[in-house]
């Protein structure tokens, strides 16, 4: 399997180096419209660059393309792949709305392509044992869920993509979406939403966002994102069942800890990526599944239509936080 | 200072005699409760008097009262003390409906005796420096918070919903309501309430969650579920997470406490080291009418409360979000 990334910013370098790691599967070329930012990671790795998607699709033969933009340039880019017969692995959120993401699931339908959303949560071994014992049945019903995501501030990145609510959905669909889509997973169906935001009421980057979920099993959600710094990146999650509490928080739940000593004179850069020490991380692992279905023939885990259901859920969150009202979700959904 | 109780059908009703034993100058000269098995229990455990009505209580020579009966009866309690002349501290919530509690402030104001509500949790040290925060300006602009009091599924009048006026909701609600208009000096404007039973087979809900807009331009999540296992390692929490413009604030009152592992079940618990918060809601209470002054927290704050909780009862029948303060 060939593959060549477009976008190296932070997910796409680290998208760059889980390929190194992943049997049968070769980085072979890159693309970014910053050529210099292009050029270090090409050298890196041994590959060819490129400063747009088009050329990389001219001058290569490519199985895959894995799409690492700003969320805006999602829907352009896959279908140019999938235009091109290649299989695309493009970066959660799938689009900026649903309109957006059907016609991209559609493309690459038409095209007779696979396409992988990069909803990586699913494949945090936490957030997978999780689930695992939830579906089991071991502690009841679940009443009620708690999770949370942020407290890194706020993201820097190309342009100030993310500070551009058009471009990225803000921290609702940019980021508590994972949270939306494991949920989803893990619990079934959202009913009904109910969100509110700083957005408009602050500073734009510190977005802070409490979300109310109600699912169709009944189940109670309380999600909380943040992009105010509150001591660094964490994740929490507590679901409170019938039986019993299963609770997590990345802060305690590590086998490793360093500190960086502070001289003062540093600034932050990029978006957080969330780490898991553990044997083969979650950005390696998802990419390697996505290959292995293209190779056996699967449906990958997380396909578009299953990446539209959080979007879903993410939109109706932007909708009750511009009206100030419920927004219930049809049931009839693809 | 001589002051009864009233019911020990809130559990709160044991705290609130310790500390009265525990305050100088003040007295618990006896309890009454129509329970005569769990009145006279609660009797000797205190090292007290014990009166099978309310009425021969009323008649000793006591300052004043604690109301820890079933929150329907917060009323009629209330109007009995207050006929007698007793200052009253009364337990949260100040009762079912609006109506109730009203009345409540009438008769108590008409008697001219004082009346307090007991939110012991104004006196949890992390909430005094948490408004200090506020007040001096160093958290900024209040922008969101975060809120959770969990517990244990209590049994008693508390799962009887005519006695206590809904569940976990109206049970749960009213501190952290309480705390908020207190520390930022604001009202809560609106209410969204998802509720359910999913825990335990009782008649009321026994989990929820509110999202709440404030007056002054904040908004809040407040989880009042009984969603804490019977076996867990305390009572339940007391959390905020406060989002301010300079600065995010966590207060966790629970975290004070030591992790004891034993061989002897329960094997793991929480010791609370933390600073007694009930103490100085009864010696609030005392000094006010010692000291012949209006106490910190009046059955506004109680009315007020109330209305939030009320407030969200009404959305999760409506599935709407519900002004409060209209009523
Ligand atoms: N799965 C995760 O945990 C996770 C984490 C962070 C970001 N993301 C998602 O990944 C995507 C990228 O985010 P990021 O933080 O890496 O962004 P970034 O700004 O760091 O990187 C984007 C890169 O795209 C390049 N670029 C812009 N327009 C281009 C074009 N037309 N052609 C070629 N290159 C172009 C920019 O030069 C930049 O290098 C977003 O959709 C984001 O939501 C996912």
């Amino acid at each position: 399997m060939k593959v060549g990334i477009v976008g190296l910013g932070t997910m796409g370098t680290t998208h760059a180096a889980s390929y190194q790691r992943i049997a049968d599967c070769e980085l072979v070329a890159v693309a970014d419209i910053q050529l210099e930012r292009c050029k270090t990671v090409a050298e890196r790795y041994g590959v060819r660059s490129y400063a747009s998607l088009g050329e990389m699709l001219a001058s290569e033969t490519l199985d895959v393309v894995d799409v690492c933009l700003p969320t805006h340039l999602h829907r352009e880019h896959v279908e140019m792949a999938a235009a091109a017969g290649k299989h695309v692995f493009c970066e959660k959120p799938l689009a900026r709305n649903r309109q957006e993401g059907e016609a991209m699931v559609e493309a690459c339908r038409k095209a007779g392509v696979t396409l992988g959303i990069g909803h990586v949560v699913r494949f945090f071994p936490e957030y997978r044992r999780a689930k695992e014992i939830i579906e089991s049945g071991q502690l009841g019903k679940v009443g009620t869920v708690y999770t949370y995501r942020g407290g890194g501030g706020f993201p820097m990145a190309w342009q100030d993509w993310y500070a551009n609510y058009q471009w990225s959905g803000g921290l609702t669909l940019d980021m508590i979406i994972h949270d939306f889509d494991f949920l989803r997973w893990t619990l079934g169906e959202v009913k009904r939403v109910y969100a509110k935001s700083t957005f408009g009421r602050a500073y734009n980057r510190l977005e802070h966002v409490l979300v109310s979920l109600r699912f169709e099993s009944g189940a109670i959600a309380n999600v909380e994102g943040s992009w105010l710094d509150i001591g660094g990146f964490g994740t929490k999650f507590e679901f409170a069942c019938e039986k019993g509490l299963l609770t997590y928080n990345s802060k305690d739940a590590t086998s490793f800890r360093s500190y960086q000593q502070r001289t003062g004179l540093e600034s932050v850069q990029g978006v957080a990526v969330p780490e898991s020490v553990v044997d083969k991380d979650p950005y390696t692992q998802e990419l390697e599944h996505f290959v292995g279905c293209l190779k056996r023939g699967e449906e990958p885990l997380i396909s578009g239509d299953g990446a539209l259901g959080a979007v879903d859920i993410a939109m109706a969150a932007l909708e009750s936080i511009k009206t100030g009202n419920p927004v219930t979700l049809s049931s009839e959904r693809g | 200072m001589k002051l009864g109780i009233m019911s020990f059908a809130h559990m709160h009703a044991y705290s609130y005699g310790d500390v009265i034993r525990q305050l100088s100058g003040v007295e618990l000269v006896g309890v009454a409760d129509l329970d005569q098995e769990r009145g006279k229990q609660a009797a000797d455990q205190l090292g007290t008097t014990y009166y099978s009505s309310y009425e021969e209580l009323l008649k000793t020579k006591i300052d004043g009262v604690i109301i820890t009966a079933a929150n329907r009866d917060h009323r009629e309690l209330t109007e009995m003390a207050a006929a007698a002349g007793k200052h009253i501290l009364c337990e949260k919530p100040i009762a079912t409906t609006l109506e109730d509690a009203r009345a409540m402030e009438k008769v108590t104001r008409e008697a001219g005796v004082k009346f307090q509500m007991a939110f012991p949790c104004r006196y949890i040290p992390a909430v005094h420096r948490l408004k200090a925060q506020y007040d001096s300006g160093s958290l900024g602009r209040l922008l969101a918070i975060r809120s959770t009091n969990h517990g244990r599924m209590p049994g008693g009048f508390f799962i009887d919903p005519e006695a206590a006026g809904g569940g976990a909701v109206i049970d749960h609600t009213v501190h952290l309501v309480d705390l908020v208009r207190w520390v930022f000096q604001t009202e809560f404007r609106e209410v969204y309430c998802e509720m359910d039973r999913s825990f335990h087979d009782i008649p009321t809900e026994d989990c929820g969650l509110l999202t709440l807009e404030l007056a002054n331009g904040a908004f809040m999540t407040l989880d009042p579920s009984w969603s804490r296992p019977d076996c867990f390692y305390t009572w339940g929490d007391l959390y905020m997470q406060v989002v301010g413009t300079e600065m995010v604030t966590e207060v966790d009152m629970m975290r004070q406490s030591l992790e004891r592992i034993s061989f002897d079940r329960p094997n793991y618990q929480w010791e609370f080291w933390g600073a007694n918060s009930d103490y100085y809601l009864v010696k609030e209470f005392v000094e006010s009418f010692r000291e012949d002054r209006e106490p910190s927290i009046t059955a506004q704050d109680g009315i007020r409360a109330l209305e939030v909780a009320l407030g969200a009862y009404e959305s999760a029948r409506t599935g709407r979000p519900v002004k409060i303060g209209l009523a």
